[in-house]
């Protein structure tokens, strides 16, 4: 599920400035609308098992006899499926299952219309059948793969039971490809997510990591323990997290990088909430770990990485001082400097919820050298990440101190944010205004109101301001109004008013009534 | 009303007496209709008329009425009864698209519109079927349906643009692009089919051509908020026909008027703005299309012509182009010598050209050309576009593009000198491609503040500008005088001095050019040149300097304003009133003519004030001479109130509103400089300055604040003596003041200045009521304004009249009400007043409490002293308190308030700061000492008791520090 920063509303008013801080930092939250394609690099909620198509679809490799593919169709299979001769029922789950591993269009809703699921799930308690058993598991989890439904009409068969068992099975194919259907089943959503956890999935599937565990399995088992993590409304049990999160530390560990990176988004998950959720990750001591792998050259690591710190910093101050105690603020001018736009959006989000700190935090940012790549960023970078660095600015000028705004537009900042009044988002456009208005309370404060003017029309800012004078928005409209009107209303401007009044002089007079104060 | 022909019939009598231009039939006509309004069915009746009636007029006259009454009613306000009946409502949006659709354009629009109201209120919860209706029509094949369909989804879409997002605002987005991405995508692909079968059909091509615009504005409003899954996946069906739609050209749809945009500009300037969007905001995605993008806008800039009618399409594409060449991974799309040079030569040049309508502008509509090139409203002109190209390339370029550039200024410069009569265009292309190239960032204050280096700025200027200036003409080449002195003005910071100082005559003589821009900026150029700084903050043109200048620059001044066009030009008044603040006193000599020429352009003025610029500079420039002439010799004041009591008089009998705060001004002045007693004249005038009717109009109230505290300085015995039934009137207006959380600081100026200058005894009778009414202020509508006002004045009157007659007077209103404000407002507010002098007056009246209030010694009150002394130690010594409470957030406080009048819209006529203490008091920490030690010589014993028992250690050790520098110990 695509997942994106959302800027809450931020109507204080500056003259409260201080008095809040905490509602700066904006959270991670899902948005119910969204109107982009699903993000290419989010974690992959269901997979669906195709890798032994190949040899499945092309007969003339010359395979093994055993193998040999035995071509049903759907009647022939729903008897079979439906008979007692266990010959045939093999026979017919391994084409169904091979069907259902097609590269192409498998057809779940075919077979799902057949009805044999609660069969296949009773396939499944066949102890004594582990080839049936494990072509079964292996069908079942291609038809949980699919849609909300598919995974439904799976679950409403039975199978949660039936997999959890299998879990502790002798075979370690078959435990693996239960793992794998269960993993599928999490990754529906938090209502199967909770049915695992109630069903007590957890237990038996940490006990498969071991040393010795292949690395395959042990990415599936990773895997399946990151979607137990993942999804929101309600967040996974608190109980159920503190069990998976020891395991989560040493996964992040392995030496193979999608075992770290899978372990990494299930972190991801865990802080991407409320701030005791964020203080159970803190406490287990894993920031440091994190900050080590945001700086991966991998970037299936390195993003998911990212993401849970940047979750980290939207926490409390002494959460976000975890964090840059942990190191971030060293990794993130390369990521703010990164080709790849989501990156530099990422860390600029992080960056900006840092920027939301007291002002020991900003000036910690500052002194590692975070303001040069945020400015960059704010002239050059990718427009989404350009509006996080905007937000970043913005927090920066709400909470630091006279003496670290100066520094910030010392560092050049005021050029690429007024050029970044000509963005086509209104929003973006209102953050820069109120940006502009912190700048101008704090020159006000240093007496240098009129240097910041000229540096301001100067950078070609004042035109731009007065444009937004005619802006469609309201808001948009009204902020400019008011700075030109505060800053640049000219030095003179005769300011009339016609008023009418008949009758004599005023007169003095005043009732006596009781005071107090 | 029922649905009856009878009532039609009625509606359309009505109707049409509402057309007719007699306002005897027409207005109860209007009256009748509203009156009707509000009846079930009228909405209707206007629907039938507008679709059946015989009469166009009336069907057309029914559409705007239908409008007029969506736009009044359709909204549902909370709280207030609902205005439409529901089965109204219903059957007006079950019939109103398709009678949109099927009524002649004039109707459709008014039709269109009103869906387009109800839409903003209804549309999508309440009306779930407009949008499969209105994508139906699609389908219909009639494009006068379609483009109805179109116009009225422009209309729905378009907040798109300019809306936050928010939850509510992307659903209704999505459910949109659900039901009409697709249908669009057809519809724009059919279109552009229908577009090659009819290519030879001229007004086929016209409706298709519309309907091709308008689904170009719909692609923008739908793309605006994201990018949406389903353009990411049909980008390539969009952006390749918007693609060939750029480089598509065709003779039938050329327009033959030079001026207004035609159906091909209009579409491809839209598609320009479809480009620039995708590229400032889904960069990402369109990285693959945006070079044939550059490539196709750049063909188009060179092939599109030099008429009025492209103005909007070239700026456009020339600004998508400026903002793509800035950007590091596009660099490599205009680095090549060839490219760069060809972008110079056939886009930039080309676009710099003074053209034939910039000619007319300059000689017809001076006042419209010298805002455009002066003030920077060219925002959307050829030549701001070519010059912002010009910055956008030397981010990367600056080199090789002003090299190519230097190539061209050179040309033209041989061109014109070849044949300037002919050629003047020419170097006039040339100062404007230099200008453009040297300027990095302009402000007008200092014109340009960063400059190419690579451009040799002064070279330039003695060759090629200073030339022209110096011709024996003034008149000759006007555009090319022009040019010449905006390059001084802009260029001041880049030109060395003695450069300025050999432009100032030439500046002097071009004030008499007959063209109204080269006068205008010659006016301009001075007065830019003499606000200079130079070092020590000093100007850097000094009165020296001008000296040999002084009565030429004056003659040419005044003369310029009897200049056709420039008798009420503010440049040169703003110029007059910069040379005297330059000058000083070496204009002395010439004030006699100067205060005539003033006062008789003020007489004329007046007559209808409409240039509010001009007016300011010349009260400032009047208010100059008084200063600079009654600085070097007093007497003089009265000349000056002889020549201008009679213009101020006329002012004031006509009541000229906007010249009466600057009259206001000038007399505080004027009487500010009189160092005797106030003159009769003035006495005069006092009854009439408290009439109610001036302190009605916000804007008179600081400048006559203003001058009743010149009155009381200078004339408060007289006012006692012989305007004492004035007295009451004279609190009025306090009363007034005070009552306004706006203007209460006015009202304390004001009493402010009665308790300071006023004989006591001719207020005695009035001081306790004074004290009620601003105890009843305290308690009713507090703000802190009006606190720290409030704090200024009580210790202003016991530094006066005395600690004990405070204590004295307090009490006598209510018992115990002094310890009630010193707890309740004075020891906990006292922090909040800001303001050195302010400060002060509380810091010697708080002194005066403690050390000269017997009470405070020995009644209940003595358990305040403590506190208060406290509270005093921080006034000096903690940082101000500028907290304020919430609620106080959102009242206009326009003037801080504080002991003087903040108010000097005249700067010339400012106030100087009066500080009532000073000469009392030099230090107040060391007068507190001071006063302490001579209060525990009275009562030994008692004060250091009373410190060591409750004063916090801070605070104790502040005031050690005070005892020591006073050198004083206490007893």
């Amino acid at each position: 599920m695509p997942v994106v920063s959302k800027h809450s509303e931020r109507l204080r008013k500056f003259k409260n400035k201080g008095k809040d801080t905490a509602a700066l930092r904006r959270q991670r939250v899902e948005v119910n609308i969204e109107l982009r394609k699903a993000k290419k690099d989010e974690q992959i909620l269901k997979r669906r098992s195709i890798s032994f198509s190949l040899m499945d679809e092309s007969l003339s490799l010359g395979e093994e006899k055993r193998n040999e593919i035995i071509q049903l169709s759907l009647e022939e299979i729903v008897e079979a499926v439906n008979g007692s001769n266990t010959e045939l029922q093999l026979q017919a789950t391994q084409a169904t299952r091979r069907m259902l591993s097609r590269q192409k269009d498998p057809p779940i809703n075919q077979i799902l219309e057949l009805g044999i699921i609660p069969r296949l799930v009773e396939f499944l308690t066949r102890a004594d059948n582990a080839p049936l058993q494990f072509e079964a598991a292996w069908a079942l989890t291609n038809i949980a793969s699919g849609t909300s439904d598919h995974t439904k009409a799976v679950v409403e068969g039975g199978a949660i039971p039936a997999f959890i068992s299998l879990l502790s099975s002798q075979h370690m194919h078959i435990s693996e490809q239960s793992v794998w259907a269960l993993g599928n089943i999490a990754g529906d959503g938090p209502l199967y997510r909770d049915a695992l956890i109630n069903c007590n999935v957890i237990p038996p599937l940490l006990a498969l990591v071991s040393p010795v565990t292949p690395v395959g399995f042990l990415r599936n088992i990773t895997w399946t323990l990151s979607n137990l993590c993942r999804n929101k409304n309600p967040y996974p049990p608190l109980d159920a997290v503190k069990k998976v999160l020891p395991v989560l530390v040493c996964l992040m560990e392995h030496e193979d990088k999608d075992i770290i990176s899978d372990s990494c988004w299930a972190v991801s998950y865990l802080t991407d909430g409320s701030n005791d959720r964020i203080q159970i990750v803190v406490d287990i001591g894993i920031l440091p770990r994190l900050v080590e792998l945001m700086a991966s050259p991998e970037l299936i690591i390195m993003t998911p990485a990212l993401r849970a710190i940047g979750n980290v910093v939207t926490g409390t101050d002494e959460q976000t001082q975890a964090a840059i105690d942990a190191g971030v603020l060293a990794v993130l001018p390369c990521l703010l400097r990164h080709a790849k736009p989501t990156v530099q959006k990422e860390a600029a989000w992080t960056l900006s919820n840092i920027a939301a700190g007291p002002c020991q935090q900003i000036q910690q940012l500052i002194t590692s050298g975070l303001l040069p790549p945020l400015v960059e960023l704010l002239d050059k970078g990718d427009f989404k990440a350009q509006k996080e660095a905007v937000w970043a600015v913005a927090n920066f000028t709400t909470g630091g101190t006279v003496e670290q705004v100066v520094e910030l537009v010392q560092s050049g900042v005021l050029k690429p944010l007024l050029n970044l009044l000509l963005a086509k988002d209104s929003k973006t456009i209102l953050v820069i205004l109120d940006t502009i208005s912190n700048l101008f309370l704090a020159a006000e404060k240093l007496r240098e109101t009129e240097r910041l003017c000229l540096l301001v029309e100067e950078l070609g800012g004042l035109e731009k301001i007065e444009a937004l004078q005619t802006h469609d928005n309201n808001m948009v409209y009204r902020a400019a109004l008011s700075i030109i009107e505060k800053y640049f209303s000219g030095e003179e401007n005769p300011d009339l008013q016609p008023g009418t009044g008949q009758g004599g002089l005023y007169d003095f007079s005043v009732e006596k009534q009781d005071f107090n104060f | 009303m029922e649905l009856s022909d009878a009532n039609l019939q009625t509606l359309t009598e009505y109707l049409k007496k509402t057309l007719d231009p007699d306002p005897a039939i027409r207005r109860p006509a209007e009256k009748f209709l509203e009156s009707v309004e509000g009846s079930q069915n009228y909405p209707l009746l206007l629907l039938t008329l507008l679709e059946k009636s015989q009469e166009n007029v009336i069907k057309v006259c029914a559409s705007v009425t239908f409008k007029n009454y969506i736009k009044r009613n359709w909204r549902i306000v909370e709280d207030e009864p609902n205005k439409i009946c529901e089965s109204d409502r219903i059957a007006i949006k079950a019939n109103i698209v398709p009678l949109m659709l099927s009524s002649p354009e004039q109707i459709q629009k008014q039709l269109s519109d009103a869906i387009s109201i109800i839409g903003r209120e209804d549309f999508p919860q309440k009306w779930p079927d407009l949008l499969t209706e209105m994508v139906n029509r699609f389908q219909s094949g009639d494009f006068h349906v379609i483009n109805g369909v179109l116009r009225t989804a422009h209309s729905l879409f378009k907040r798109y643009r300019h809306e936050f997002k928010s939850n509510e605002l992307w659903t209704e987005i999505k459910l949109v692009l659900d039901a009409f991405a697709l249908p669009l995508t057809n519809l724009f692909k059919a279109t552009i089919e229908l577009c090659s079968t009819h290519a030879n059909d001229a007004s086929a091509l016209k409706v298709l051509f519309s309907s091709l615009i308008l689904i170009a504005k719909l692609f923008y409003s739908l793309n605006f908020q994201d990018l949406p899954e389903f353009f990411e996946d049909n980008m390539e069906t969009w952006m390749t026909n918007f693609h060939s739609l750029l480089t598509l050209d065709n003779k039938l749809l050329q327009t033959d008027d030079e001026e207004e945009a035609g159906l091909l500009e209009l579409l491809k300037s839209q598609i320009c703005d479809n480009a620039a969007l995708y590229a400032q905001k889904y960069d990402e995605e369109f990285q693959p299309y945006l070079p044939r993008f550059v490539t196709a806008i750049w063909n188009l800039l060179v092939t599109t012509g030099q008429e009025v009618k492209y103005d909007l399409l070239v700026s456009n594409a020339i600004q998508f182009l400026a903002s793509v060449c800035e950007r590091p991974h596009y660099k490599h799309l205009f680095e090549d010598q060839n490219t760069l040079t060809s972008i110079c030569e056939k886009v930039i040049v080309p676009n710099m050209e003074f053209r034939a309508a910039d000619e007319e502008a300059f000689e017809d509509n001076s006042e419209e050309y010298i805002r455009r090139d002066l003030e920077g409203s060219d925002i959307d002109t050829r030549r701001r576009a070519a010059c912002d190209l010009v910055r956008g390339l030397c981010k990367f370029f600056e080199g090789p593009v002003t090299g190519i550039f230097s190539g061209y200024v050179n040309s033209m410069l041989q061109e014109y000198a070849k044949n300037p009569s002919v050629n003047w265009k020419h170097k006039d292309a040339a100062i404007y491609l230099v200008t453009s190239l040297a300027s990095k960032a302009q402000t007008q204050k200092h014109g340009i503040t960063q400059a190419n280096e690579l451009v040799n700025l002064t070279e330039f200027f003695v060759n090629h500008i200073q030339p022209d200036l110096k011709s024996a003409s003034v008149n000759e080449f006007p555009v090319l005088k022009a040019d010449g002195i905006k390059y001084i003005m802009i260029f001041r910071n880049q030109v060395p001095k003695e450069q300025l100082l050999v432009s100032i005559p030439l500046l002097i003589s071009h004030l008499q050019a007959e063209s109204i821009v080269v006068h205008t900026y010659a006016a301009h150029a001075l007065e830019r040149l003499f606000t200079m700084r130079g070092t020590n903050n000093t100007t850097l043109i000094t009165a020296a300097e001008m000296a040999p200048f002084v009565e030429v620059l004056l003659t040419n001044l005044f003369k310029a304003l009897t200049l056709p066009g420039s008798s009420e030009n503010e440049y040169i008044m703003k110029a007059i009133m910069r040379s005297f603040s330059l000058l000083q006193e070496s204009i002395i000599p010439y004030i006699p003519s100067v205060i005539t020429q003033l006062t008789q352009k003020l007489l004329a003025v007046s007559k209808n004030p409409s240039k509010p610029h001009f007016n300011h500079y010349m009260f400032e420039s009047i208010c100059l001479s008084i200063r600079i002439t009654c600085k070097a010799n007093p007497d003089a004041v009265g000349s000056f109130e002889e020549a201008l009591f009679m213009v101020f008089t006329e002012i004031l009998q006509n009541d000229v509103q906007e010249f009466i705060p600057y009259v206001f001004q000038v007399m505080s002045l004027l009487l500010e400089m009189h160092k005797n007693e106030i003159p009769s004249s003035y006495m005069a005038l006092f009854p009439h300055l408290l009439q109610p009717v001036l302190w009605e109009r916000t804007g008179n109230i600081p400048p006559l604040v203003r001058l009743l505290q010149a009155y009381l300085e200078r004339g408060a015995n007289t006012i006692a003596s012989a305007a004492a039934d004035k007295i009451p009137g004279l609190l009025g207006v306090f009363q007034k003041l005070i009552a306004s959380k706006a203007n209460d600081h006015q009202g304390f100026y004001l009493l402010n200045s009665i308790i300071e200058h006023m004989p006591p005894e001719s207020v005695d009778q009035y001081r306790k009521q004074i004290f009620i009414l601003l105890f009843q202020r305290l308690q009713n509508s507090k703000t802190t304004k009006f606190i720290k006002s409030f704090l200024v004045f009580i210790n202003l009157y016991c530094i006066k009249y005395g600690a004990l007659a405070l204590q004295e007077i307090f009490d006598s209103i209510q018992p115990k009400m002094f310890g009630m404000v010193l707890e309740k407002i004075i020891i906990p507010e006292i922090q909040k007043v800001s303001g050195q002098v302010e400060k002060k007056i509380c810091a010697v009246g708080i002194t005066k409490i403690l050390t000269e209030c017997p009470p405070m010694m020995d009644t209940e009150y003595t358990k305040l002293w403590t506190p208060l002394l406290q509270a005093l130690i921080g006034l000096f010594e903690l940082p101000e308190d500028d907290t304020i409470p919430d609620e106080e957030h959102f009242i206009d406080i326009e003037d801080t308030p504080g002991y003087q009048t903040a108010f000097s819209q005249l700067a010339f006529a400012g106030k100087k700061e009066h500080d009532p203490v000073g000469q009392m008091v030099n230090n107040p920490r060391i007068h507190l000492a001071q006063s302490l030690h001579k209060l525990s010589t009275a009562c030994p014993g008692r004060v250091p008791s009373m410190l060591s028992t409750s004063l916090n250690a801070e605070a104790l050790q502040y005031l050690q520090g005070y005892l020591q520098a006073a050198s004083v110990t206490l007893l």
